[in-house]
């Protein structure tokens, strides 16, 4: 096509790459004529055009980068992939590529999806059609395509859903056992869902599954379970149900300094800086490093370090002595605990030698676990009943999991309930189910799956009666009870509980520190210093704000207003300003003594004048 | 009936207005910035927290200002009467009936292109508009056969021609000016006609014959303060308060509203809940320095060498004393004479001084 603008009419730029490079008149027909041309094989696939009737402008793109989705090609309203097409693809005559090179299928980029009519069927197929679908579950992702029936649930939990998916622990990588992946969990009994999909399948996750099949009841316990909160039957976690371990790696580096000193591996001496007390190195092996199988808890020595002096000058004192050396061991950290899995040397590329010592520690369900299922409905357990309280069935099967039903009916996730129903049906036939979106109607799977209940002698729609396991007692509605895939979620209380009575405090404000690796405490902020002043409780206020926090006594001047100090030897207190010796002590906070430090650097005198 | 008297009142020491500022902002977390839409003129007042910040901010100028001109026993149940009134005090101006003013600088000329839809929809003819002008600009104005208005302006300096059509464009040709559009309302329950207006003008508006003066309300409550002083811009405080939570389906106690509106209204002058307004008039410098502009408070009082007494709330905390509400509100007045020696003064003093 010539680029002239010969015509005068308006001029549409042609942008390569993102640059112009000349301008034509009749966008539409010039794009279908790359277009074409990219499926008769004269241009490359890789080539994707679109025009932008809005910026008035072509663009055509083929740098790498762009992330690209194949179509089915429609022409008059018709697919390309013709049933004919489709024998011989079966037939194994012809593959993929064959259909991209002959303009049966091509890849769409983000710009030219704009303009395209995509038809999510072929039965959807109108005379504007474009392109089609090669499956309707096409329009989700990979992440959304593994969780079954997505179309029958709100949009937002399927966003969560696809969330979950990826905290879920289970077995992240077979070769688990030499790898040393700073933080890793490993499921121990994962199992394949009882409803998978085509791209789970086809994507070999149920090889590597994360997570199980759980029995779920779906009742309340007691109002263990309100709001979010799952019960557990402790049986099942006593065999097993949701157990996982989790490593840790610690890893350290023997770095060089400058001046031709490094970091040494071993049990510092007692005489270096910083030395930890000789009950701290007591686990560490010859080389410095911690012997596999050794239990450690918090403050335990992992990795024995000396490093030099962080001042040259220090090292320079007498000759003869004994080097001064630093101990910059690594101490596993708070709340930390476990058993060490194993330790290795290894070198880094500039050939200095680094250890990587990882921790095990076995995670068996507790209360404050998270787990989901796959349709956004997340849970924590609340509690964990003895199997003997637990509801259980006519036939005796007792649940793994009680689901509470007020999670429902708000959030809309009838896939969920679909999976119970289908899962059951499943577990009667042995015959694993299909879940992928849009392969059929929710009612038409609805329909299959109570007709296999039906006819194993179950209510068909999935209810039992349910049996009180504390009373014997017979509940009186029929519960819906079915089998769900549930995930262990990395988030475990065990790793998230901490707690602080007293501690360290920051040097600056003398007020207790922030965060969970500093041992830190729970900030009384604003909002709540409000409360405590609306309920006009002063002494619990003043013991919050004060007495807990940065409480400081300080000698204050009864003649001049100013601090004063206390000398020790003289028993007298002294004021550095007017050097009266009459003072009284105060309590303030601490933060208040450092505004008047600061007041003063600005030179301004502050004073406290005292009445009485 | 003693016994629940005695359980509502007050206790001395209660921090009454923490609690009003809590009992205003948890519901007030719950609002929602969506608007419902109502029909006609009430659709522009803003509603929500949007509102509720220019209310306790005490903004000069409401975004949505509503008058409410409910009318006499003559006029209150006749609806003719009612729409004369409203014809009256709706404003018009000439930009909404004139698409453009035509600028002709060698003859010293404006010509007024009138649009004549707009025009008829208000019932006027250009003969009128052109008399209006006439009278309020001391010009002569001519009319063509298009109808369109021929301003001669007396001038011929460009500068004062330009300003004239600006002047001319932006005046008010019928109305009250500063009054708004202004619609007739009917009320649900008494049947009576009212005009609804949305503009300010409350002034003029109370002048014109058949409007009842003493129910005249305007939402804007700085107009209230000015027109029937601060009494009424109070009580137009609360009601608006009230109404805009409301309108969201929060209740709130009467009170809670009532305490912050006297905040905001005992020195005589509207002061909003601003570092400008009642945060300003706080005695304790480390108050004043908590609140905002940290810095700008401390160096004054240096400056000045003001003295802190440690009355406040905000101020013992932050030192570390015991608060003075609540049960740290009760002090001992008379110390027995065996302790009488003071042990450590703990009442505090502070001052600043350069």
């Amino acid at each position: 096509m010539a680029k002239s603008g010969a015509k005068a009419q308006e001029k549409v730029y042609v942008l390569l790459n993102g640059r112009i490079i000349g301008h034509i008149s009749e966008p539409e027909a010039f794009a279908n004529e790359i277009r074409q041309g990219r499926r008769n094989g004269v241009i490359s696939g890789e080539v994707n055009i679109s025009y932008d009737a809005k910026l008035n402008e072509i663009h055509i793109n083929a740098d790498r980068g762009r992330v690209r989705k194949p179509y089915i090609i429609v022409e008059n309203s018709k697919s390309k992939f013709t049933k004919e097409i489709q024998d011989r693809l079966e037939k194994k005559e012809i593959d993929f590529n064959y259909l991209t090179r002959n303009g049966i299928v091509e890849f769409l980029d983000a710009e030219e999806e704009e303009n395209a009519l995509v038809a999510f069927t072929e039965n959807d197929i109108t005379d504007k059609t474009t392109h089609l679908e090669i499956d309707p579950a096409g329009i989700y992702g990979f992440s959304v395509n593994s969780s079954p029936f997505p179309e029958n649930n709100a949009g937002p939990r399927v966003l969560t859903t696809a969330n979950y998916l990826k905290q879920a622990q289970g077995l992240y990588a077979s070769n688990f056992n030499v790898r040393y992946d700073s933080r890793a969990h490993l499921l121990f009994y994962p199992q394949k869902p009882m409803i998978t999909t085509t791209a789970y399948e086809s994507a070999g996750m149920a090889k590597r599954a994360s997570g199980q099949n759980f029995i779920v009841a779906s009742t309340t316990y007691y109002g263990y379970n309100m709001l979010d909160a799952i019960v557990v039957n402790k049986a099942a976690v006593d065999r097993g149900l949701g157990r996982s371990m989790f490593y840790k790696t610690y890893t350290d580096e023997e770095r060089r300094y400058a001046g031709g000193q490094k970091d040494i591996f071993k049990i510092p001496a007692a005489t270096s800086e910083g030395y930890l007390g000789e009950h701290a190195y007591s686990k560490l092996g010859e080389d410095g490093v911690i012997e596999p199988e050794f239990e450690v808890e918090e403050g335990d020595v992992l990795i024995g370090k000396t490093a030099p002096p962080r001042f040259l000058e220090e090292n320079l004192g007498a000759g003869g002595i004994e080097a001064k050396t630093r101990d910059d061991s690594s101490v596993l950290k708070a709340g930390d605990k476990g058993v060490v899995d194993s330790a290795i040397f290894t070198e880094t590329t500039g050939a200095t030698r680094v250890v990587k010592v990882r921790i095990r520690s076995l995670k068996i369900p507790e209360v404050g676990d998270k787990f989901a299922s796959r349709h956004g409905q997340k849970g924590v357990i609340a509690l964990i009943v003895p199997e003997e309280d637990m509801p259980f069935t006519e036939s005796g099967i007792i649940p793994d999991l009680l689901f509470n039903p007020e999670g429902t009916p708000s959030r809309m996730t009838q896939g969920h309930l679909l999976e119970m129903l289908g899962a059951k049906a499943v577990g009667l036939t042995g015959i694993r189910a299909d879940g992928t979106p849009f392969a059929a109607s929710g009612r038409k799977r609805m329909e299959e799956y109570e007709k296999v209940l039906d006819s194993h002698g179950y209510d068909k729609y999935g209810e039992e009666t349910l049996y009180d396991g504390i009373t014997g007692r017979p509940f009186k509605a029929k519960l819906f009870t079915g089998i769900a895939y549930y995930m262990k979620l990395y988030r475990m209380s065990s790793n998230l509980l901490q707690v602080r009575s007293r501690g360290s405090v920051q040097i600056l404000t003398h007020q207790p520190t922030e965060g969970k690796a500093r041992q830190g405490g729970l900030r009384f902020g604003e909002m709540e210093r409000d409360v405590l002043v609306a309920y006009g409780a002063s002494l619990l206020l003043k013991e919050r704000m004060l007495d807990q926090s940065d409480k400081a006594q300080v000698y204050i001047c009864t003649e001049c207003g100013s601090t004063a100090y206390y000398d020790y030897a003289k028993h007298i207190s002294i004021c550095p300003i007017c050097h009266s010796n009459k003072s009284v002590t105060m309590e303030i906070s601490y933060a208040f003594k450092l505004l008047l430090d600061e007041i003063k650097s600005l030179h301004i005198d502050p004073s406290i004048s005292i009445s009485r | 009936m003693s016994a629940k008297k005695e359980n509502l009142q007050i206790n001395p020491g209660e921090p009454v207005g923490a609690i009003a500022a809590q009992s205003i902002g948890e519901p007030g977390t719950q609002m929602v910035l969506r608007t419902f839409h109502f029909a006609g003129i009430a659709s522009a007042v803003t509603t929500g927290l949007p509102r509720v910040t220019e209310l306790l901010d005490a903004k000069k100028v409401p975004a949505g200002p509503l008058i409410t001109i409910y009318l006499n026993s003559e006029a209150k149940n006749n609806f003719a009467k009612a729409e004369e009134i409203t014809k009256k005090i709706s404003e018009i101006k000439a930009s909404e009936i004139v698409r453009r003013a035509v600028e002709n600088f060698s003859k010293g000329k404006i010509t007024l292109i009138v649009n004549e839809q707009a025009l008829k929809a208000v019932e006027m003819t250009s003969r009128q508009l052109a008399g209006i002008i006439k009278s309020k600009f001391s010009v002569d104005t001519d009319i063509d056969e298009e109808g369109n208005i021929e301003i001669s302006a007396h001038t011929k300096k460009l500068r004062e021609i330009r300003e004239l059509a600006v002047k001319i464009m932006k005046s008010t040709v019928r109305g009250i000016e500063g009054a708004g559009r202004a619609m007739i309302s009917q009320d649900q329950k008494t049947k009576e006609f009212f005009v609804m207006s949305a503009g300010t003008n409350v002034k003029d508006i109370m002048e014109l014959e058949g409007v009842d003066k003493s129910r005249i309300y305007s939402n804007d409550v700085f107009e209230m303060n000015r027109i029937f002083g601060i009494e009424a811009a109070r009580n137009g405080l609360i009601r608006e308060l009230l109404k805009t939570f409301e309108d969201q389906g929060i209740s709130i106690s009467v009170r809670h509203l009532q305490l912050i509106a006297d905040g905001m209204t005992f020195s005589g002058v509207i002061k909003g809940n601003s570092r400008r307004g009642i945060i300003a008039d706080k005695e304790s410098v480390f108050a004043r320095a908590a609140f905002e502009e940290t810095v700008k408070h401390l160096i004054n009082a240096a400056a000045f060498g003001e003295q802190d007494r440690l009355n406040g709330v905000t101020e013992n905390i932050l030192i570390g004393k015991q608060i003075p509400l609540g049960t740290g509100s009760i002090k001992l007045a008379v110390k027995s004479g065996k302790e009488a020696k003071p042990k450590e003064g703990k009442e505090g003093k502070e001052s600043k001084e350069k």
